[in-house]
């Protein structure tokens, strides 16, 4: 059995996929995007969040800190340990709702991945995943009930820059995805400045018929104080103005 | 013209500035609007006292002050409304418990002269010069118990008597029955003189309304006066006929017995008015539009505790047309609605929908829901049939009454669990084994001294609440009260008494942090807890270790498995406690809005809560007990600690403003209702607030005097309560969803 280094589950989630929803966010992912509003997520290694300001001075970090100066994020757990804590909410997710394993890279740790997505399943829980699609794994996908995939920027050089990787595996996971039947979420991060060629993405994305729906998330400083608590350099990004998501609408749908 | 909406509207504003005059009239009061009108120019009771220590009991104590308290009341009538009449004062102000006046009384010095003048060595409103209970002082003090002793009502009336006899049938119902009874003179007496204090009442907004009549110009508005004076005239001696008499007839009788002892519950609203309302259609004198007005007015004249919707004793669910334009009602008028939707699998889905549409939409924490299986179920554990389990419906803040025949006292008896540890701890200090277990064995050995305590008082209570606030008003609509002469406290066929437990999220995380701190993980040691507890904590780094360990309501932690083990004892404790009188007392979880209060008697806690901070709230979890703050793992946590009896331990929530009115915020809310509801779950307060307002609220109330929160399980006008309850409440929904 793969265990598997996870940085967090948060439970009653409302904002990653339909109904309501248990949010597992596996530790690690080999993109590195500029904006990412869970840095923390980005190294498989477990680390240590720092927030002075919760410090009360006891000088006794080595034994441990209780006053959430120092918040340790990363933790193993069994596929079953993981799918007994999903289980919790079996009451509310209803038809729609569920499991979102999301990250980091839930793909990236694909063995406990796996057993997860097995473990859930045999207690009747409808399963997600959250990915860049920088992987494809047909064992995994033909699995899950939906799949929510970002594709951030169409420019492949653009995306190198901005993700630290080039887009055309992304896009032909794309296709391969589609292909399977199982429905795709398809989704992408607003970050203004950064050329995303939207309007592309848009018209690539209407060629794909599982991709049944096309969202898009405003940029959320969420990530700003995490990467300060992981002594990151500060991103440069700031919240799309509404006016700039209203232009945009146009290019999201739902199908 | 006037439109229905222009007088709907004109009739909020008048809600908004009588709620802002009457906190400067009677300061900030946390709690329940209870529908007063502000204090009138000139208003003036001269109150009658039968006791020496300066208060009033008995059957002519309090009908003599009934009737110089209601006779005093100037009519009421807003030409934009249908019904009339509205309350402003009640008789038990007189008692002279300063505690209870109200700021605008204090300031009555001829009033204050006399209460400084009587004897005042005994509560004023339990008359302990006949009826001492010294004894048990003690051990309600230690153990912080709310006794009962001296509270009102707390029960609900059954309207079915009162629309088939009207107060003339009632007047005719005692002249019959004191016939039969000759040696109960002094109960019929007193009753007799409450029905034409009543009716005197009504009269008295006959004769305005006929002084109004000629002078209004309006004409839409001088048809209305013109129905409205019909209306009265019409059911100051006869049954109520129509709908807007039914109304009419509830309105006027609630404002008796509010100004009676502020209390009183409602009724299956949808149930009781539907024969009304089809008669009225059917005759083709009333239309939807209409029948919506006369409800939101009724609602706005008395925020009573209604339920809607639910099922028979056939299980057939009883949701009607009437139910949907309740809901209608509430919302055109959407002020602090206390309706409750009564859950059952058998019930109307749509009208759930709506009900949690309407929820969202407004953000004014009306409806609450309550969970038809757990309740009817569990009170049928008591010994009770399952037709009268289902007649127990949701009339009151956190509790359920049989109309009619129940006298259950729910609300007014409680234990602070909290303290009961407090003294649970002191012992383990000198006891040579420290265990979590041995906590726990001291905690229950104080805990059923505690219960007796409880029960001693209740018995008292009952037991002479004749003779000291027999309830006048309430006893016109219970069942065998005017049939034999004798309050309800004597003659109720259920006696099944509400007893709360409080503070159970701060006794589980203590126990849990003990587990896991001190004995498992050894963090902490015995010695360094227990200087740390009698220095409140001067060692930050032990608080922040036994604060931080995992929490009631995080879902499978050592503090949910002791919630449980807490809730079974308190449970099993209460069910063995000996009652006479085919007396027994039922538990429950419910702190009421006295965490404030509660948590200044208690020390510090080993859950790292410092001396004198507020206990936790019913049963929810403390703040924080989780860091995603899932309404999924409260809901869980809450339906694991259900007592089981029938009584409730309620979920009290807020929720993310962010949820819209559509289907999707509507499934979600309805999904987490019923996932409550199927794990156990009793009863849901939600507060769908918008947080820009509650701050803006916070720091200046006159900004949004409309803004209505519900604060346990009443509501209450933000304004209206004191800083210090404001940021609890800020705070609780701040740590929210």
């Amino acid at each position: 059995m793969a265990d598997a280094v996870v940085a967090d589950i948060q439970r009653a989630s409302t904002h990653d996929g339909p109904g309501f929803r248990t949010t597992v966010f596996f530790k690690g992912c080999p993109l590195s995007c500029a904006w990412c509003h869970n840095p923390e997520c980005i190294s498989f290694e477990p680390q240590i969040l720092e927030y002075p300001e919760k410090c009360i001075g006891c000088g006794k970090c080595a034994d441990g800190c209780f006053a959430g100066a120092k918040v340790l994020c990363g933790k193993r757990m069994t596929p079953a340990e993981i799918a007994a804590e999903v289980a919790r909410d079996k009451a509310y997710y209803g038809k729609d709702g569920g499991v979102t394993f999301s990250g980091g890279e839930p793909l990236a740790q694909r063995d406990a991945l796996s057993e997860c997505i097995d473990e859930c399943k045999k207690l009747g829980i409808r399963c997600a995943v959250e990915t860049s699609l920088i992987y494809y794994d047909e064992e995994i996908f033909k699995k899950l009930d939906l799949v929510m995939a970002d594709l951030k920027i169409w420019d492949s050089a653009t995306h190198k820059k901005y993700t630290g990787v080039p887009n055309e595996r992304i896009i032909e996971n794309f296709k391969k995805v589609n292909s399977l039947g199982v429905p795709v979420i398809a989704r992408t991060p607003v970050i203004p400045g950064v050329e995303q060629g939207i309007p592309q993405i848009s018209a690539f994305l209407k060629t794909l018929e599982n991709v049944k729906c096309y969202e898009l998330l405003p940029y959320h400083p969420l990530g700003k104080s995490k990467r300060q608590a992981l002594n990151m350099a500060e991103d440069e990004f700031s919240v799309p103005s509404a006016e700039f998501m209203e232009e945009l609408k146009q290019y999201a749908y739902i199908r | 013209m006037l439109t229905y909406a222009d007088r709907l509207r004109a009739m909020r504003n008048t809600k908004v500035r009588h709620t802002l005059e009457k906190r400067k009239q009677n300061g900030y009061t946390d709690l329940d609007d209870f529908g007063t009108v502000p204090i009138s120019e000139g208003y003036s009771v001269e109150p009658w006292y039968n006791s020496t220590n300066g208060s009033f009991y008995g059957y002519d104590g309090m009908c003599e002050n009934f009737c110089r308290v209601i006779d005093a009341h100037e009519p009421y009538i807003d030409p934009m409304e249908m019904l009339c009449g509205r309350w402003r004062d009640m008789l038990v102000n007189y008692r002279g418990d300063l505690h209870y006046m109200p700021d605008w009384l204090k300031n009555n010095e001829k009033i204050m002269e006399f209460m400084k003048s009587a004897t005042n060595q005994w509560s004023k409103r339990w008359d302990e010069q006949r009826f001492p209970y010294d004894d048990l002082k003690p051990n309600q003090k230690k153990y912080n118990i709310a006794t009962g002793i001296d509270g009102d009502a707390h029960f609900a009336c059954d309207y079915r008597i009162g629309f088939e006899l009207g107060f003339g049938g009632l007047l005719e119902k005692i002249e019959k029955y004191r016939k039969i009874n000759p040696d109960k003179k002094a109960f019929y007496d007193a009753e007799e003189r409450t029905v034409k204090a009543i009716i005197r009442f009504v009269e008295r907004h006959c004769e305005k309304l006929r002084e109004m009549i000629p002078a209004e110009e309006r004409p839409e508005i001088k048809e209305n006066l013109q129905t409205m004076l019909k209306t009265c005239e019409n059911i100051t001696y006869g049954a109520p006929k129509t709908f807007r008499e039914v109304c009419q007839w509830t309105a006027f009788f609630n404002c008796a017995s509010r100004i009676y002892t502020r209390d009183g519950a409602g009724f299956q609203l949808d149930g009781l008015l539907y024969p009304y309302y089809e008669n009225d259609v059917k005759n083709g004198i009333l239309d939807d539009e209409t029948a919506k007005f006369l409800v939101a007015n009724l609602l706005l004249i008395d925020p009573h505790y209604y339920q809607i919707s639910g099922v028979d004793e056939n299980d057939r669910d009883m949701t009607n047309k009437l139910s949907y334009l309740i809901l209608d009602a509430a919302d055109s008028i959407n002020i602090a609605c206390n309706l409750t939707v009564r859950m059952h699998e058998n019930c109307d889905k749509e009208f759930q929908r709506k009900a949690v549409y309407y929820l969202i939409k407004n953000k004014n924490g009306w409806p609450r829901f309550c969970n038809d299986k757990a309740l009817a179920e569990g009170y049928m554990k008591n010994g009770v049939d399952k037709k009268t389990s289902r007649e127990r419906i949701a009339v009151g803040c956190n509790w359920m009454c049989v109309p009619g025949k129940e006298f259950p006292m729910n609300d007014t008896v409680k234990i602070n669990i909290a303290k009961v540890l407090d003294e649970a701890l002191k012992d383990l200090k000198n006891c040579d084994e420290k265990s979590a277990e041995k906590l726990f064995e001291l905690y229950e050995s104080h805990l059923k001294i505690a219960i007796q305590t409880v029960a001693d008082g209740v018995n008292l209570h009952i037991d002479h609440a004749w003779e000291v606030t027999p309830e006048l008003v309430m006893n016109l609509m219970m069942n065998n009260t005017i049939e034999r002469g004798e309050d309800i406290s004597q003659c109720a066929e259920l006696y099944t008494v509400g007893v709360d437990g409080a503070g159970l999220a701060v006794v589980a995380d203590s126990f849990g942090a003990i587990e896991t701190r001190i004995e498992n993980e050894k963090l902490v040691s015995w010695d360094n807890l227990f200087e740390n507890l009698e220095n409140d904590y001067a060692d930050e780094r032990v608080r922040t270790i036994m604060a931080s360990a995992p929490k009631y309501c995080s879902g499978g932690s050592a503090s949910d498995k002791w919630a449980k083990r807490l809730t079974e004892s308190w449970v099993t404790a209460v069910k063995a406690q000996k009652m006479p009188k085919g007396r027994q007392l039922v538990p429950g979880w419910f702190s009421w809005s006295r965490t404030i209060e509660y948590g200044s008697n208690v020390g510090a806690t080993p859950n790292g809560r410092r001396a004198a901070q507020p206990i936790s709230h019913g049963a929810n979890p403390n703040p924080h007990f989780r860091n995603d703050g899932a309404p999924t793992a409260q809901s869980n946590g809450i339906a694991s600690v259900q007592c089981g009896y029938g009584n409730t331990a309620p979920l009290q929530i807020e929720f993310d403003p962010m949820v819209k009115a559509d289907e999707h915020g509507i499934d979600m809310v309805l999904k987490l209702i019923e996932g409550h509801f199927e794990q156990g779950g009793t009863l849901i307060n939600i507060n769908v607030l918008d947080k820009q307002k509650l701050l803006e609220a916070n720091e200046n109330p006159d900004t949004h005097p409309d803004l209505v929160v519900r604060v346990t399980g009443f509501t209450a006008y933000f304004a209206s309560l004191s800083p210090r309850f404001r940021q609890l409440v800020v705070d609780r929904f701040l740590t929210g969803f």
